[in-house]
């Protein structure tokens, strides 16, 4: 039973609540046992970075400290908290004065970093430390063709950690296929969905949500799968807006790889968070249920 | 004689946590601009503002909307052949226009960033409907009407928060910010 | 008997003189013990300069000789000439590097007269102790190897060749030619490639002084300057030469085709039992035994019924040959960037991206589409045609340097696209590179004359997810126009990618083959990158061409002559002079653990059985003192670093830093250990 300390980010708790519910029912599937960090704080995302990196860092390494008294890596399904928590840990290990200064910080909450452990974003967790293999063996209900589009997005895949393909990863593909579902090819995989640009810039937001979608729609796919709240949001509620606004008529489901991985691995659609889409997701489930209805 | 500093070498002196090359080094290519998913909203492309700041044109790349409306998506950074941190360039524009208080009128970025690090010093997680007011203001009649449509839609999915957050140990949270920035007077006190 | 020391110093203008002061530095060293004479002069290398020596040499009848001044890297050899002039032994003479170890590293005048000091005291306790030794002048073989059959290895053979001397020529596939073989036209003069090479495989192929070694490689390398043995692999071809007429019926008749990935850049077929190209030179085919049918299910042998003269033989194995030459010359050429390390260029993943060789040979007129530029369908000419400048080149995710030659091949490009499709020609580039003769007037023609739009921009992607009208269908190439500073969205049918040159991908392991070094690009590193571009570190071996690094055709040829010209010199001298810093063993002290005789990275100690000691080949040793540095019991010692040598000049150091003038005698000094 691999255990991670458990950083939801403030997105779970109520506009991903999705997210959550099904990362956790998926991972209990998987014998993974995920321990939520103990009085967690907002990770800062990209609004801080604009007001200060340090400030950054610091509320980052407030969370590692607090995976590290778990004594456990720390796996975190938002992207954008991934992000900055996985370099925080980086900045941290490679620089004693930084790492001294925060941990002067830290000392206000008993605190202390100490460079100990690791940082997972949810994807790699399921589709490496898991495995396309074990996967396969634990599907109960196989997704069966369903055409899904793997929607990367950006701060899961940049920047650069090691050497690894940013480009062109393949990893969430052959995770999905472990599922049974078809990944289409999806070219504008690891576009940006403009992030909190849907705030400060709707209309460069809208125009790359656009973009997304219709690369979806022309590779056939009937579902987008996410791996990042600000993505789902984005793709998914302004999909009314963006019809109009380009006079599209979207209608993609934008539902979390963790739902279709739950739902491969035999969890019913309400322990999996669904029913809270703005989009109705009803057509993926139907189209799983009839090919159950055809086996 | 007193020298001050230039632009250009504020902006790199200030670049000092990137684990890039110096903008010095930019052989104006374009891969950044023809990369940049958001650039046909921007005013003038990643590359032209390095070109600009270059020539220390200080005022006019402030007032330019590139550098807040880059979505920090990364692209550039890992095409960039001369592996310039450019979205931490902007990043460091940010952070100087917000310093200098002198960006374009009308980008919501300053503000909301503002109101954001503020939010989550009151609670220490995010917490939607305080940020609303920020920004839904300025989207003209339609805007706001379909932004609170859309809430609307969330709401009722249960999906947006009712109550504000708050974490346990929240004034261990604001000591431990305040050795980095001082809390009480956050953001908003130029010079 | 005591020696007589002149210590010279050098101001060298004011690179010396400006941080040390020297004539404090003459005045004291002249009041050393064995010190006959201590001068200070502007510029000992100057011929002024070397005439005090020489006039102190004869008239005050110095026995040893000091000088401190630049580096030995820069002027040894010149004040060991000015010694041997005046009819002292040049190896009687030591150096002491004040400028580069002293005057250009600190600027505290204190600190720099100081360590001259002790420098020079070291340079003179040493060379008290030095012997006369004379050079060891060994034959030169006039026999030469050059390894890479290209265009470069070819200007190279013929010129030493027509020379009169004898040349073996080893080429790794089975047709000398090269990367230029496989070309289509040659800029700026747009000759036809093959037109102005074959002439030149021809005549290397049928020259009495070249003999070919093609499907062949080099194995090992022994010997030094002037007498190297080197055993070459003569891959088996499963054909014999002495028999094969070269008709070409085998080829005919084999019914196994096979996707060419070498001369074909993977875009035709070749057979099992095939010649690369129609004008091979040797005309012989070689066996594919990985593809052969024979080999792989042991039926059919089609080749070996319908030889008229039985030449194949699938019985062959590949044979080995030692040849004995003076000098080598390495003209391995390169290999292409991958453009599959670019994923979003879609090389590899989209059907119409084309890297440069593909394309030479989709133009070629004796290529695999007959020199019509169509689509991988076999039948669309594409309208519109984009061409990517510094794929893979100036970056520092993949090669930092600048591939030389693909802004003028992407010019080249555009020219044969348009005259032979009509199509609309984009060219992406970051820079227009075109430096040498002729270069920059092809250039404007194109500009002129063919309607090719140039866009300053290095492209972003190539994609085939339409979003705008009239992309369905394209290739779109993402790319900002910088002049404009817009992004735009362009879509073609074709792009092509004038992808970076990379050094062979063994080219370390042919390096550390030969003895020579490769630069952190893994180029050749020559001897000097201005001055003495083709020769290297190695004496006897020698670089030309493309693996020294990114160049084009006429520079190859330049440098494959000037390899030649430098061969021909040194065969002329019939002899040539080697440094007599050798290492012996003495015998008595050793005990014969053979610890040094794999040490050696020349292979010059021997192990002599019945007496149980091991010897040291003084014409194969180096003197790089390895194996002086291995022997447990101190038996070896090196000549002219001598231990006593090295020691003395430690001591004569350390006395000024210790504020003793005094120095021990020779005879008192114990070789610690």
């Amino acid at each position: 039973m691999k255990a991670f300390a458990y950083f939801p980010g403030c997105s779970l708790e109520k506009m991903a609540l999705s997210y959550h519910q099904s990362a956790l029912e998926s991972a209990r599937r998987l014998d993974l046992e995920f321990r939520e960090l103990d009085d967690w704080n907002c990770c800062g995302t990209t609004a801080y970075f604009a007001i200060d990196q340090l400030l950054s860092n610091t509320l980052s390494a407030r969370n590692l400290a607090l995976a590290e008294k778990l004594e456990l890596d720390m796996v975190a399904p938002c992207a954008g908290c991934y992000k900055n928590a996985y370099f925080t840990n980086v900045y941290l290990k490679h620089d004693a004065d930084l790492a001294e200064h925060i941990n002067e910080a830290l000392k206000e909450d008993d605190l202390h970093y100490s460079g100990t452990i690791q940082v997972y974003h949810l994807l790699e967790v399921f589709a490496n430390d898991v495995g396309v293999e074990e996967i396969k063996k634990r599907v109960a209900q196989s997704l069966n063709g369903l055409k899904v589009a793997p929607y990367y997005g950006c701060q899961i895949v940049r920047p650069r950690k090691d050497h690894e393909e940013v480009e062109d990863p393949r990893y969430f593909e052959d995770l999905l296929s472990a599922t049974g579902a078809t990944p289409v090819n999806y070219q504008l995989k690891t576009r940006c969905c403009g992030g909190s640009l849907l705030i400060t810039s709707r209309k460069a937001a809208f125009s790359m949500a656009r973009n997304l979608l219709q690369n979806a729609v022309d590779n056939g796919a009937q579902v987008i799968a996410t791996a990042c709240p600000m993505c789902q949001v984005n793709l998914e509620c302004y999909q009314q807006q963006i019809n109009q606004e380009f006079g599209a008529k979207f209608n993609m489901p934008i539902l979390y790889f963790t739902q279709l991985l739950g739902l491969a691995l035999g969890a019913a659609p309400k322990e999996l968070g669904f029913g809270s889409e703005l989009v109705s997701a009803a057509s993926v489930l139907s189209q799983i249920q009839k090919k159950e209805a055809g086996k | 004689m007193e020298t001050r500093p230039s632009f250009y070498d504020e902006i790199s002196n200030m670049m000092y946590a990137t684990h890039g090359e110096p903008i010095s080094t930019c052989i104006q290519c374009g891969t950044c601009s023809g990369t940049c998913p958001v650039v046909e909203f921007m005013d003038n492309t990643p590359r032209d503002l390095i070109g600009m700041i270059r020539a220390d044109l200080k005022d006019e790349v402030l007032a330019s909307n590139t550098y807040w409306y880059c979505a920090s998506c990364f692209h550039c950074n890992v095409r960039c052949p001369a592996r310039i941190d450019i979205a931490d360039m902007m990043y460091t524009l940010k952070r100087y226009s917000i310093w200098r208080n002198q960006y374009p009128a009308g980008v919501l970025g300053p503000t909301f960033a503002e109101t954001f690090v503020k939010m989550i010093l009151s609670g220490g997680r995010s917490y939607e409907p305080v940020l609303a007011p920020a920004y839904i203001f300025s989207y003209g009649m339609q805007g706001f009407l379909n932004e609170a449509l859309t809430a609307t839609g969330l709401i009722l999915k249960g999906r947006v928060p009712v109550l504000p957050p708050r974490i346990k140990r929240l004034e261990n949270f604001r000591r431990m910010v305040g050795h980095v920035v001082p809390v009480s007077n956050l953001v908003g006190e130029t010079e | 008997m005591s020696e007589k020391v002149g210590v010279y110093i050098c101001h060298c203008g004011s690179n010396i003189a400006g941080v040390v002061d020297v004539e404090a530095a003459s005045k004291w060293a002249g009041e050393l013990p064995d010190v006959t004479v201590a001068r200070d002069y502007k510029f000992m290398c100057s011929s002024l300069g070397q005439e005090l020596i020489e006039n102190d040499i004869k008239e005050q009848g110095l026995t040893r000789v000091v000088v401190a001044a630049c580096s030995p890297h820069l002027h040894e050899a010149t004040f060991r000439n000015a010694c041997k002039r005046a009819g002292l032994n040049p190896f009687l003479f030591e150096m002491a590097s004040i400028r580069e170890q002293v005057s250009w590293v600190t600027s505290d005048k204190a600190v720099a007269l100081e360590k001259s000091k002790a420098l020079i005291s070291g340079a003179v306790q040493r060379v008290i102790h030095n012997q006369p030794l004379e050079p060891i002048i060994v034959d030169i073989n006039p026999n030469v190897l050059v390894v890479g059959g290209g265009i470069t290895g070819i200007q190279a053979a013929l010129e030493i060749a027509d020379a009169g001397y004898h040349v073996y020529l080893v080429e790794r596939e089975p047709s000398i030619g090269g990367h230029m073989a496989q070309f289509d036209k040659t800029f700026p003069t747009l000759d036809c490639s093959a037109c102005i090479l074959t002439p030149k495989m021809f005549s290397a192929g049928t020259h009495p002084n070249i003999t070919l070694l093609t499907w062949s490689e080099v194995e090992k390398v022994d010997g030094f300057v002037g007498n190297f043995t080197v055993k070459i692999r003569q891959k088996a071809r499963k054909v014999k030469t002495e028999l094969c007429t070269g008709c070409g019926i085998c080829e005919q008749k084999c019914p196994k085709k096979v996707v060419d990935n070498v001369f074909e850049a993977g875009m035709g077929y070749r057979k099992a039992v095939y010649t690369p190209f129609p004008q091979a030179v040797p005309k012989y085919p070689v066996m594919d035994v990985q593809n052969c049918t024979f080999f792989q299910k042991g039926t059919c042998k089609a080749c070996e019924k319908f030889c008229p003269t039985g030449a194949i033989d699938f019985k062959q194995e590949d044979t080995f040959v030692n040849v004995n030459v003076g000098n080598i010359i390495l003209a391995t050429g390169f290999d292409l960037f991958d453009a599959r390390r670019i994923p979003h260029y879609g090389y590899g993943r989209l059907a119409n991206v084309y890297n440069s060789l593909e394309f030479e040979r989709l133009s070629n007129s004796a290529g695999p589409t007959g020199g019509k530029i169509i689509l991988r369908d076999g039948v669309t000419v594409p309208q519109s045609v984009g061409i990517l400048h510094c794929v893979g080149s100036r970056d520092k995710n993949y090669n930092p340097y600048c591939s030389s030659f693909c802004c003028m091949q992407s010019l080249k490009f555009a020219h044969l696209v348009k005259e032979k499709t009509g199509a609309q020609v984009y060219n992406f580039y970051i820079d227009i590179r075109t430096p040498l003769k002729a270069y920059d007037e092809f250039y404007q023609h194109i500009l002129e004359a063919d309607e090719t739009r140039f866009v300053r921009g290095k492209v972003a992607e190539v994609t085939d997810a339409a979003r705008l009208p009239g992309e369905e269908g394209k290739l779109i190439i993402q790319v900002e126009d910088t002049l404009i500073g817009k992004q735009r969205r362009i879509p073609v049918d074709m792009v092509i990618l004038s992808s970076a040159i990379e050094p062979r991908h063994d080219s370390k392991e042919v390096a550390k083959l030969f003895g020579i070094g490769c630069s952190a690009d893994n180029w050749f590193i020559e001897r000097h990158p201005k001055l003495d571009p083709v020769a290297t570190m190695t004496e006897g071996i020698f670089i030309a061409g493309v693996c020294q690094g990114p160049k084009d055709i006429p520079q190859s040829v330049v440098q494959g002559a000037a390899a030649a010209a430098r061969v021909i010199g040194l065969i002329n001298q019939k002899q040539v002079s080697l440094e007599p810093v050798r290492a012996s063993v003495n015998a008595e002290q050793c005990s014969g653990c053979r610890i040094c005789n794999n040490m050696c990275p020349f292979g010059a100690i021997a192990f002599l059985a019945d007496r149980a000691v091991s010897e040291i080949n003084p014409a194969l040793c180096q003197g790089c003192g390895t194996c002086v540095v291995a022997c447990p019991a101190g038996a070896i010692s090196g000549s002219h670093f001598t231990n006593t040598q090295i020691m003395s000049q430690i001591e004569g150091i350390l006395m000024v830093g210790l504020g003793q003038l005094a120095v021990p005698s020779a005879e008192a000094a114990p070789v610690a250990r």
